[in-house]
C-alpha cells in the first residue's frame, strides 16, 4: 500500500485556490524565456505629450500620442530574446502592415539608418503607405540589438502627425538605457542553463 | 509466538534473504552510480532507488519489462525481514540489548525514508529578482499544465495537471465545470527558435507566437540544464471545443479563454508549490575577497509576510544559515542576472530529525554490543 502510494504520489490532478493578487505574484521568469523579466531591463524617458497606456502581454511600453482632429498615433515597445527572427524579416513585417513590398538585403541597407544608442546597435526606419493608398499611414521604427534580446520600438499613425512627432520619436529612442552589456551573442537553441550555484565557486 | 504461525513466516526470517537483499542493494548502487554519469543524480535516484523495478523497453515497442528489483522492493524486503526476524526470535535479554537497539535504528531509518518519500513535497526553488515578491516555489524537474479560473473576487482557482498525464492523444477529464483537456502534441523538451530557423517549413514544430516556434529536442539530464516541454492542447466543455493552443514552458505566458462565462488562463510551466506566506527579496549580496573574484559570502535579505500569523519581518539568509518557517527551510542555493536574482532552495521535511535519531541508536547499539563483548572478554582474561 505504502509502495503503491510512493509510486503514484505525483500523478494526480490537483485543484486548489490561491489568494488573488494580495501580494504581487509575478509570472515566473526563466531568464532565457521569451517573457521579459519583471524588472524591465531597459529604461527610457517618455516625451511630453505622450500618454501611457495599459501594458498588454507583449508590450513592455505602450503610449498614445494625440494629434489634431482626433487623430492619434500608437507607440509600442516590445522585446524578444536573441535575434527574434532577424532584422530583415521584422522590417518586412512592418512594411507588410503598410502594404509595401518586402526589401532585400541591399535595399534594407539603403533604407535603414544605422546608429548606436547606449552602445547598442540600433536601426532606424521610416516607411509610409503608397501615395494613392485609401488610408495613409506611416511607421517610424527602431530596432535595438542588445546583448540578449532584440527590442522593437514602433510608432504608427497618420503621416502628418508622425511628421510632427518625428523629433519626439528620435528623442525617445535615444533615451533608451540597457542594463545588460551590449555584446551580441548568437541565440542558443539549447535547453536553458540553470542559475549559478553557490557551490560552484 | 506459536511454532504453527511461525512456519509460514520462516522464509521471511531467513538470513539468506538478508544477504540476497544486501547483494541486490550493492548491484543497484553499482549500476546506479555508473548510469548517473549519463542521466544525472536526480534521474538515477528515481530509476534505481525510488522505484519498484528496473525496466527495459522491448526494442521497437513501448512495452517495459521489469528485470531487477528497484530500491523500494529491496528496502521493503529488508525491513520486513528485519521486523519478522525480531518478532520470530524475540527474546528480551540484556545480552541482546545492543543488537535490539542497533536494529531499531535501522528500522527507523528505513521507515523514515519511506515516510519522507510518500508524504513530503518535492524539493523546489524560489527564484526572486530584487524587489520581487512570491508566494510559491517551483519544481526543478517537473512541469504542470495549469488552468486558472480568475473569475473569483478574492481567490483564483488553479487546476494543475501533472506532466505524467501530458502525452500525445491523452484525454483528461478535469474535476470542474465538465472541462476536458486533449493533448494533441507533446514535446518533453523543446527549443524555441524563430520560424526562419526551421530547416524547412514542413519540419515538425509547434507555433508558440508570431516570432517563435517550438522544435523537439532530446531530453536533457545535465545538472545545469532543465527540460522545457511544449504542447498543443485543446479544451472542451460538454464535448464542445472551446479552443486549441500551443504552449511552451520556455515562454510561460498564460493565454486567456472564456468557458461558461468564466475567464480562465492556461499555461505550461514549472510545477508550483504555493505557500501560505510571501517572501520578497530586498537585497542579494555576493561579497568577494578584496582584490579577487573569490566568493566570500552569498546572502539574501528578505521580507517575510504572513498575514494569518501577523508576521511581517526581515530576515537574512546566507550559507549555513537558512530561514526556517512553518516547516519549510529556505537555503541560499544560487544567483543569476549579474547578482540581482537570488535562488533559494526550499525544503520541507518534518522527519529531518529521523536520520539523526536512527544513527544515534545504531551507534549506541554498537557501543553496547561491542562493549559487553569487551567486558566479558576482559573478565575471562582476568580469571584465566
Amino acid at each position: 500500500m505504502a509502495l503503491a502510494m510512493v509510486s503514484c504520489n505525483n500523478d494526480k490532478i490537483e485543484v486548489y485556490k490561491i489568494p488573488k493578487d494580495g501580494i504581487n505574484v509575478a509570472i515566473q521568469s526563466e531568464s532565457e524565456g521569451l517573457a521579459p523579466p519583471p524588472g524591465n531591463p531597459a529604461q527610457w524617458t517618455k516625451p511630453d505629450g505622450w500618454s501611457e497606456q495599459p501594458l498588454s502581454e507583449m508590450r513592455l511600453g505602450s503610449f498614445k500620442v494625440d494629434g489634431s482632429n482626433s487623430a492619434s498615433a500608437d507607440v509600442s515597445v516590445i522585446a524578444f530574446p536573441g535575434e527574434a527572427g532577424g532584422l530583415i524579416s521584422n522590417i518586412n513585417r512592418w512594411r507588410g502592415q503598410l502594404q509595401l513590398a518586402p526589401l532585400d538585403e541591399d535595399q534594407l541597407a539603403q533604407r535603414t539608418q544605422r546608429t548606436e544608442v547606449d552602445n547598442v546597435p540600433t536601426y532606424l526606419v521610416d516607411f509610409q503607405t503608397a501615395e494613392n493608398a485609401p488610408k495613409p499611414s506611416r511607421i517610424l521604427g527602431a530596432v535595438f540589438q542588445s546583448a540578449d534580446r532584440t527590442w522593437f520600438v514602433k510608432m504608427t499613425g497618420p503621416p502628418e502627425l508622425l511628421e510632427r512627432q518625428h523629433q519626439n520619436f528620435l528623442d525617445f529612442v535615444k533615451s533608451f538605457r540597457f542594463s545588460s552589456p551590449a555584446v551580441i551573442e548568437p541565440p542558443a537553441p539549447a535547453a536553458p542553463i540553470k542559475p549559478k550555484s553557490t557551490n560552484d565557486e | 509466538m506459536t511454532s504453527e504461525s511461525l512456519r509460514w513466516l520462516k522464509p521471511l526470517t531467513s538470513l539468506k534473504l538478508t544477504i540476497f537483499c544486501l547483494a541486490c542493494a550493492m548491484v543497484l548502487v553499482f549500476i546506479g552510480t555508473l548510469d548517473q554519469v549519463h542521466i544525472g543524480v536526480y534521474e538515477a535516484e528515481n530509476r534505481y532507488f525510488k522505484s519498484l523495478f528496473l525496466f527495459f523497453t522491448l526494442p521497437g515497442t513501448h512495452v517495459r519489462v521489469p528485470w531487477f528489483p528497484g530500491g523500494y522492493i529491496v528496502g521493503t524486503l529488508l525491513l520486513v525481514n528485519l521486523l519478522v526476524a525480531h518478532i520470530a526470535r524475540f527474546k528480551l535479554r540484556w545480552k541482546k540489548a545492543g543488537i535490539l537497539l542497533l536494529h531499531s535504528g535501522l528500522i527507523l531509518l528505513l521507515v523514515g525514508q519511506l515516510f519522507a518519500d510518500i508524504f513530503i513535497d518535492m524539493e523546489s526553488q524560489m527564484r526572486l529578482d530584487q524587489g520581487q515578491t512570491k508566494n510559491y516555489s517551483e519544481s526543478l524537474y517537473h512541469d504542470e499544465l495549469a488552468i486558472t479560473d480568475t473569475t473569483g473576487a478574492d481567490a483564483d482557482q488553479v487546476i494543475s495537471v501533472p506532466e505524467s498525464q501530458l502525452y500525445r492523444g491523452n484525454r483528461i477529464e478535469l474535476p470542474v465545470d465538465s472541462l476536458e483537456v486533449v493533448i494533441q502534441e507533446y514535446y518533453p523538451n523543446a527549443a524555441l527558435v524563430s520560424p526562419s530557423q526551421l530547416p524547412a517549413p514542413s519540419y515538425p514544430h509547434l507555433p508558440i507566437g508570431p516570432m517563435a516556434v517550438a522544435v523537439q529536442m532530446e531530453k536533457t539530464y545535465k545538472e545545469n540544464e532543465r527540460n522545457q516541454p511544449a504542447a498543443t492542447v485543446s479544451i472542451l466543455q460538454h464535448g464542445n471545443l472551446i479552443g486549441s493552443w500551443s504552449l511552451a514552458a520556455g515562454f510561460p505566458r498564460p493565454l486567456s479563454f472564456q468557458a461558461a462565462g468564466k475567464t480562465c488562463q492556461i499555461a505550461l510551466r514549472p510545477k508550483r508549490f504555493y505557500k501560505p506566506f510571501a517572501i520578497q527579496l530586498l537585497q542579494f549580496r555576493h561579497d568577494r575577497y578584496a582584490g579577487t573574484d573569490i566568493a566570500k559570502n552569498f546572502s539574501s535579505r528578505i521580507k517575510l509576510t504572513d498575514p494569518a500569523r501577523h508576521e511581517d519581518r526581515e530576515s537574512l539568509i546566507f550559507m549555513n544559515n537558512p530561514l526556517r518557517y512553518r516547516g519549510y527551510t529556505f537555503f541560499q542555493a544560487g544567483f543569476d542576472n549579474n547578482d540581482t536574482t537570488t535562488v533559494l532552495q526550499v525544503a520541507q521535511n518534518p522527519s529531518w530529525l529521523v536520520p539523526y535519531i536512527s544513527c544515534a541508536l545504531i551507534v549506541l547499539g554498537m557501543l553496547l554490543q561491542f562493549g559487553m563483548h569487551l567486558v566479558s572478554f576482559v573478565k575471562r582474561r582476568v580469571i584465566a
